[in-house]
């Protein structure tokens, strides 16, 4: 009988090792991702800018979304799939136009504190509104256009990748099922999205309040 | 009174009442029309109200698919929510941006 054994030679300590590193270092752009998150849900709950509910921050730059409760305790992250565009705002009247006549540039996952309530899309789906007049929702991931890959980009460890919608937040069905359903798929609730171009403080007010000036990478005063 | 006599009486007396009866024929039309077809508030409450149950703090209601704001309405073809101060009623259908 063959069974697999554990190496114990020179290159088998090397691989372990190489692996490990490996991980660790995967593992730091999440770690600081969250630790941004973490600091602006703190800074939502001690303004009580999430109304005392559960809410959503999703980080563009690392591409993940992390779920708070109520407290702003940390409960699940995940990837996500956002607008294939740099940048923090919508087009005007984009909300209107069929996907089709969307142009590359003009795909962006917009930034802001955005109050979110459930919906369904004319297909039938189930989701999450972001931003219903421009059409912008939190949804399972959609893999419909295979040619996109959108199951591939979710499940790689890389961040470039993950944009490619028109502005739309794709999650992993299994993590909307657990997580983004029952916190905003049945009621109101807050989802807040950090900018890419532009310092935190310019997208959420309660920043800018006094209480709320504590400096951080990315989110002091100064941008 | 003889036998015949009372059976003649009896015999008047059934006719009379089949007269009257056939005097009142029964019809379709109703006599409330603002209880007719359908909506009918079986336990004598407001219209609109039957079928609520308490949930979770609140209240569930039937809202059309298409309302925007909430009027208490009822539809057996409507969306049912569970009304909160924090559950909108649910917004139009529209395409996502994918």
């Amino acid at each position: 009988m063959n069974a697999v054994k554990p190496g114990t030679g020179a290159a088998s300590r090397q691989l372990a090792v190489l692996a490990v590193a490996v991980l660790a270092f995967a593992q730091v752009p999440l770690a600081a991702a969250a630790q941004d998150a973490q600091w602006l849900a703190r800074a939502a709950v001690a303004a009580a800018d999430n109304r005392s509910a559960p809410f959503a921050v999703i980080d563009k730059r690392n591409a993940h979304v992390f779920v708070f409760d109520a407290t702003g305790r940390l409960r699940a992250s995940s990837p996500v799939l956002l607008g294939l565009a740099r940048g923090d705002d919508s087009v005007p009247g984009i909300g209107e136009r069929p996907v089709s006549e969307i142009r590359p540039e003009e795909r962006t996952t917009p930034a802001g504190r955005f109050e979110t309530e459930p919906g369904r899309n004319t297909k039938g789906e189930d989701i999450v509104w972001i931003d219903y007049d421009a059409a912008v929702s939190m949804h399972r991931v959609r893999a419909t256009q295979k040619s996109e890959r959108r199951l591939q980009r979710l499940a790689s460890p890389t961040v470039a990748d993950n944009r490619i919608s028109y502005g739309c937040v794709n999650v992993p069905a299994a993590f909307y099922d657990a997580y983004i359903q029952p916190v905003l798929g049945s009621r109101r609730g807050v989802v807040y999205v950090l900018p890419e171009t532009m310092a935190a403080r310019k997208r959420f007010d309660f920043l800018g309040r006094p209480e709320q000036r504590l400096t951080r990478r990315g989110f002091s005063p100064a941008g | 009174m003889n036998s015949t006599s009372r059976l003649i009486a009896a015999l008047a007396l059934g006719a009379a009442g089949a007269a009257f009866a056939q005097g009142n024929p029964p019809t379709t039309a109703p006599a409330n029309p603002a209880t007719a077809a359908g909506q009918q508030s079986p336990s004598g409450g407001a219209m609109g109200t039957t079928g609520v149950t308490p949930e979770s703090g609140g209240a569930t209601r039937t809202t059309p698919p298409t309302a925007q704001g909430s009027t208490d309405t009822s539809s057996s073809s409507g969306t049912t929510v569970a009304a909160s101060g924090d559950t909108p009623a649910m917004r139009r259908a529209r395409a996502d941006r994918n």
